[in-house]
């Protein structure tokens, strides 16, 4: 590829996603794009193919086997796709048809490039499957996507985008979409297909962890242009651009990253490890050495022998729904105990369905709990009668996950933010204005920009609305369900910042509700386990991730660790 | 912003068609009862610029139409005087009318039916009843389908069940022949304002149960919108929620629905009364004026009495481009 | 298996449920078939109370209801008042040829829609996505009535069409080719018009459900693995698109029924729709009721078949 440039058009104007990006690619070799979502790294992608969007103008060259595929006839092009080079897309499952038959859409890809007839196609078909790892390539075939589960399909998509041999696979964002365990699985078979059937890849990735698995070489990639090349072990260790060290640092300990990348630059001591914030980077400065913790933070974990703040005693929930004539239930809550303590950061894992959200919203009275209490206090909050409710279940903020849905759009950033105040008529409206521009002022937003949509806000600046807006009732304690999840990542530390900040200032409890688990390291005192509804383990954080008891902890945390050996050892 | 535009092009036209027949009796040049026994099924007035004598004038004028021969039915024009078309004229009945002619010449305009009534004048009187008669249905069944809808979808429970069961059975009603039915199964003869009233609460009875689906799926995702739940936790009643947030995103549909209900409810006034079933003689409808043309000799010879059909055009094609466009708007 | 069964018991209680809200909608009106003869000096008022009891009017409203019912089980739906004949023979010859006259309408109307939509969607702004666009854009505007009434005074200008019936006079006489040629003349004109006027709705639902199937990932990716256009079009984006057309099939039944009601009657095609406004303007109610029956039947049997085909079209739906 040489001098690519895309620029895509726009009813507001032209807006450039790649710029002057050149790279070589050569036979059985495998390169890795790295960068944050938007850099440009997809369109790259899609260029080589040609299946932009109508709306992009591209220039440059793509070279492919000596030809220029630019000047390909469509024709002829169609010829290439899918044959010569391959493509896979991020989320498997709205990569293939719902209407077809897994194994029809492999033959599909065969029927397109070969002559051969329908019977030889399912054959050949039938082969690839077992290839990606299919013990039952027949029982594989005959089923629709929905029917498999998001490994299997990524697998099928595999077959697919290998069916006719390609000599070149582009990859984006292989894994990103699956969950821990299936990663790891998919990156295996990609690494081994890749050996034995001797292909280049094209890897792009925001997860540096990935790309140490598949690729040799690295290319990082920022508002779309190249910022850093090199081999991979090189451009890891010591990374030249100061960006490409942020994203190290802020992905040194992400899920699938083993925790050996993070450089050199915190500070030594161990109890210290959990970094609550994130140099503020420029683009071509030295990351700021770390702000001293702030005085209220806990004690590497050693419980508060003071009146917990909120006591949850016996807590159950379950849920039924009926399909049919069955009756399905499942408990989301199983006899739940926790106390939190005044002033304290506790973080709440587990899987997906262990229960965490149920009891994010039964704290906060958003769902009736089917036994046990909820001591605010010394009061149990599923007793407090209708007339004194209000007041007391201020105490209890919630901030959801998705900024966009959490905030209406139809009113203005002010209107957000005093809504709790003009829903429990606190003030006069005047009041409540000024109520509300200070308290955007606190959560670094400009008053300003009171007028504004939530739309018109990013995902950043959206979360610190919906801060601010839980900040107005005065509450005690703070439960941010998945809040952070999904920001990209010098962002999310800003925001870690702020909460931090405030928790000082306000006199704060925290509840981290997530399943990221370097966040969770950098951010809590104690870590709270949670498994099919129950509490199977709690302890402080830094004693959980050194050796957890539980097993169903060890399980959650061993596969971050899973990827340690993909790593090329340090000098 | 071509969508906007469109918007507010077409609310313009229809508000200035909608003034127009509400003001029939100063647009149109004559009465809708006024009979000129003298000339039944005259074909459309031609109106001249340029005279016998080949002289050319800035304000068109008309020829008086005699039947010739006598008691034929063709009509030719006498061409001996000149009657200028003169506008802001006083009419016999008082008042003013837009544009008119001096007796004995007439200006019809669309030509003229059986009993010589001028059909221009009539469609537009026609127009206040079956325009308005879309309108008003449609307002009718637009809220009943609200208030069904908002409550099925808030409540949810057994209400929800019930409201839903009955919009199923009225929506498994083919509704024209329900409308058929339950017309003609009222007294046939009553006065063409009863039959108005009476057709609008038929009309608008039958279609509550659409948009009572529409507003009852918009109510369930908005309730489940993570702003509401929030609002919630703040200690929001129902009635906040829904003031605030959950019916405000049915406005966008339900001016979608009205703009494709009033076309379909308009069509069903002028089908009634095309039928016989609707408002009858003399209060005209353009359903009632097209029913003439059921007779073969009407429909082979007069092509004007087709007009109040063509009339129907234009009319629906704005209001579908208007339910388009804010179809369009409000996705 | 469950699926269709529950289907089939919904249907038939939806069905209880309509006969049950028309029979109270028609009871609840004022006057019956013999109002009017009521007002007819020579008939004395005894002959006309005995006159309706023994058409059973003069029961309350349950009462007549059940006898309907079980004049369902026998098959015959009650006496006509007006014809006095049976109605269910009355009804069954009429509805023959209403289910004629509909069935060919539709068909026509989606197969056209399904090529117009096809190709509109699959060159958007193209130069036939423009004609077709301005196409169903003008037929939008023009109202079934209008188009019928339309469409007959071209038959009486030209006079290559016959204007009204099913049949010509000579029928009996015709051999068969000439038989099926008489059937079509009639047919033609009244056909055309519920088609034209079906299409746009059709055609706009068609191009709307295939143009967002086309933006679907999955279409990018065939795509991207070289698999032509064309193929792309028929094997991967109009299979997809069947589940929401399958939707609209039964939606557009519903829409053509009432279509055919007026179309019948301006062009006289002897089918329902004339039946059933004598009866109305007669008040011949078991006559109306039966009408109003057999098209709901027929609507609920249009979406029994729309639920069929969704059915066979996604496998989703056989999952569940």
């Amino acid at each position: 590829m040489q001098d690519l440039t895309v620029d895509y058009e726009a009813e507001g104007g032209t807006g450039r996603a790649v710029s002057g990006v050149s790279f070589e690619l050569g036979p059985g070799d495998s390169l890795g794009v790295l960068g944050e979502s938007g850099c440009g790294k997809t369109t790259t992608a899609l260029a080589i193919l040609r299946i932009l969007p109508k709306t992009a103008r591209v220039i440059g060259t793509i070279r492919f086997l000596g030809r220029h595929l630019f000047q390909l006839r469509e024709r002829d092009l169609q010829k290439v796709r899918g044959a010569d080079i391959s493509m896979i897309f991020q989320e498997p499952a709205m990569m293939l048809s719902p209407v077809k038959r897994a194994g029809d859409q492999v033959s599909e890809v065969i029927r397109a490039h070969t002559g051969e007839s329908w019977r030889e196609c399912r054959g050949e078909a039938l082969a690839r499957l077992s290839e990606v790892g299919f013990e039952s390539a027949s029982r594989i075939y005959a089923s629709y996507p929905h029917q498999l589960s998001g490994g299997e399909q990524q697998r099928v998509v595999i077959a697919q985008a290998l069916a006719c041999r390609p000599a070149l696979v582009v990859a984006d964002e292989p894994t990103s979409s699956l969950d821990l365990g299936t990663q790891a699985e998919i990156l295996d078979l990609l690494s081994d297909l890749k050996e034995r059937l001797g292909i280049a890849l094209l890897v792009i990735s925001h997860d540096p962890g990935v790309l140490a698995k598949l690729a040799t070489r690295i290319v990082v990639m920022r508002h779309g242009a190249i910022v850093e090349q090199g081999a991979l072990g090189q451009v890891f260790q010591q990374p030249q651009s100061a960006y490409t060290q942020s994203l190290l640092v802020a992905r040194a300990t992400s899920p699938l990253a083993p925790r050996r990348l993070v450089p050199v630059l915190q500070s030594a001591s161990e109890d210290a490890v959990k970094a609550r914030t994130l140099p503020d980077v420029k683009a071509d400065q030295m990351p700021a050495p770390q702000r001293a913790e702030p005085e209220l933070s806990a004690d590497k974990g050693s419980p508060r022998y003071q009146e917990p703040l909120v006591s949850v005693r016996g807590l159950s929930k379950r849920y039924q729904h009926r399909r049919g004539l069955k009756t399905f239930g499942i408990q989301a809550l199983d006899n739940v105990d926790l106390d939190i303590a005044a002033g304290s950061t506790i973080a709440l894992i587990g899987e997906s369905g262990a229960g965490k959200s149920t009891l994010a919203l039964c704290l906060a009275r958003l769902e009736q709990p089917d036994a046990g209490e909820i001591l605010l206090a010394g009061r149990n909050l599923l007793k407090v009668p209708r007339p004194e409710l209000a007041p007391v279940r201020r105490k209890i903020q919630l901030i959801f996950q998705d900024s966009t849905q959490a905030l209406s759009p139809r009113i203005s950033a002010a209107e957000v933010v005093r809504e709790p105040l003009d829903i429990g008529s606190l003030g006069i409206s005047t009041e409540r204005h000024g109520r509300a521009l200070e308290l955007m002022e606190q959560v670094g937003l400009s008053a300003a920009w009171a007028r504004r949509s939530p739309l018109e806000f990013s995902g950043g600046q959206r979360q610190r609305l919906a801060i601010a807006r839980a900040l107005a009732l005065q509450p005690s304690l703070l439960i941010l369900d998945e809040a952070l999840t999904g920001l990209d990542l010098p962002i999310q530390a800003e925001i870690i910042d702020l909460l931090v900040e405030l928790q000082g200032v306000h006199r704060l409890t925290y509840l981290y509700i997530s399943h990221d688990l370097s966040l969770v390291e950098r951010v809590a005192d104690e870590v709270v386990v949670m498994h099919q509804g129950r509490i199977v383990e709690r302890a402080g954080t830094a004693e959980l991730f050194r050796c957890p008891s539980h097993p169903h902890t060890q399980a959650l945390l061993g596969a971050r660790l899973a990827l340690e050996a993909a790593l090329p050892r340090e000098a | 912003m071509r969508n906007r535009s469109t918007i507010w092009l077409s609310i313009g036209v229809l508000a200035l068609l909608h003034g127009a027949v509400l003001t029939a009796h100063f647009v149109a040049p004559y009465d809708f009862a006024a009979q000129d026994r003298d000339l039944p099924y005259a074909p459309p007035t031609r109106l001249h610029f340029i005279d016998a004598r080949g002289r050319s004038h800035l304000r068109p004028f008309v020829y008086r139409s005699v039947e010739q021969p006598e008691g034929s039915g063709h009509y030719v024009e006498d061409s001996s005087r000149a009657y200028v078309v003169q506008f802001l004229v006083s009419s016999r009945s008082g008042g003013r009318r837009l544009f008119g002619v001096d007796e004995p010449a007439s200006i019809f305009l669309l030509g003229t039916d059986a009993y010589g009534r001028d059909q221009f004048s009539r469609l537009v009187y026609g127009g206040r009843i079956s325009l308005m008669a879309g309108l008003l249905a449609a307002a009718l069944t637009l809220s009943l389908g609200l208030l069904a809808g908002a409550s099925a979808g808030y409540c949810g429970g057994w209400l929800d069940g019930i409201i839903m069961r009955g919009a199923e059975l009225f929506l498994a009603l083919p509704w024209l022949y329900l409308l058929f039915a339950i017309r003609a199964f009222l007294p046939l003869h009553i006065s063409p304002a009863q039959a108005f009233f009476l057709l609008i609460s038929v009309i608008g009875l039958v279609g509550w149960a659409r948009p009572a689906r529409l507003v009852r799926g918009l109510v369930l995702s908005a309730k489940e919108r993570t702003y509401v739940l929030a609002a919630r936790s703040f200690g929001a009643s129902g009635f906040y929620l829904l003031r605030r947030h959950i019916l405000p995103q049915t406005l966008g549909v339900m001016l979608t629905q009205a703009a494709i209900l009033v076309p379909q409810f308009i069509l069903a006034e002028v089908t009634l009364s095309f039928l016989g079933l609707g408002v009858g003689e003399p209060v005209p409808s353009w359903g009632n004026m097209l029913a003439t043309l059921q007779q073969y000799s009407v429909l082979a010879s007069y092509w004007w009495m087709f007009l109040p059909g063509l009339a129907l055009v234009p009319v629906f094609w704005i209001y579908h481009k208007l339910a388009d466009s804010l179809h369009e708007e409000t996705l | 298996m469950r699926y269709v069964v529950t289907r089939l018991i919904h249907s038939a209680a939806l069905l209880v449920g309509v006969s049950m809200l028309t029979f109270i909608f028609l009871r609840l009106a004022p006057g019956d078939f013999f109002t009017d003869l009521r007002l007819n000096p020579q008939v004395s008022a005894q002959t006309v109370a005995d006159l309706r009891a023994q058409a059973g009017l003069d029961q309350p409203l349950p009462v007549t209801y059940v006898r309907w019912l079980k004049s369902v089980a026998r098959g015959d739906l009650g006496l006509s008042l007006a014809y006095n004949a049976r109605v269910a023979p009355l009804l069954w010859d009429r509805a023959r040829n209403t289910l004629l006259l509909a069935g060919t309408a539709m068909l026509l109307a989606w197969l056209i829609a399904i090529v117009a939509g096809l190709s509109s969607a699959a060159r958007p702004h193209g130069i036939a996505d423009r004609l077709i666009g301005g196409g169903t854009s003008l037929l939008l505007g023009v109202p079934e009535l209008v188009l019928a009434l339309g469409l007959l005074a071209l038959a009486a200008r030209t006079g290559r069409f016959p204007t009204g019936g099913m049949v010509s006079l000579g029928f009996a006489k015709l051999n068969l080719t000439g038989k099926l040629k008489d059937v079509v003349l009639h047919a033609a004109l009244p056909v055309a018009a519920l088609v034209l006027g079906a299409l746009p709705v059709l055609v706009r639902h068609v191009r709307a459900s295939v143009l967002e199937v086309l933006q679907a990932p999955f279409i990018q990716a065939a795509r991207a693995h070289g698999i032509p256009r064309r193929r792309v079009l028929f094997g991967y984006a109009l299979p997809a698109a069947a589940n929401p057309l399958a939707s609209l099939f039964g939606l557009s039944v519903a829409a053509l029924l009432s279509g055919s009601l007026l179309v019948e009657v301006v062009m006289g095609w002897p089918g329902m729709g004339p039946l059933l406004l004598e009866a109305i303007l007669a008040r011949d109610l078991y006559v109306v009721i039966g009408a109003v029956m057999f098209s709901a039947a027929f609507l609920v049997g249009g979406n029994l078949v729309a639920d069929a085909l969704l059915y066979t079209v996604d496998p989703r739906i056989r999952a569940r």
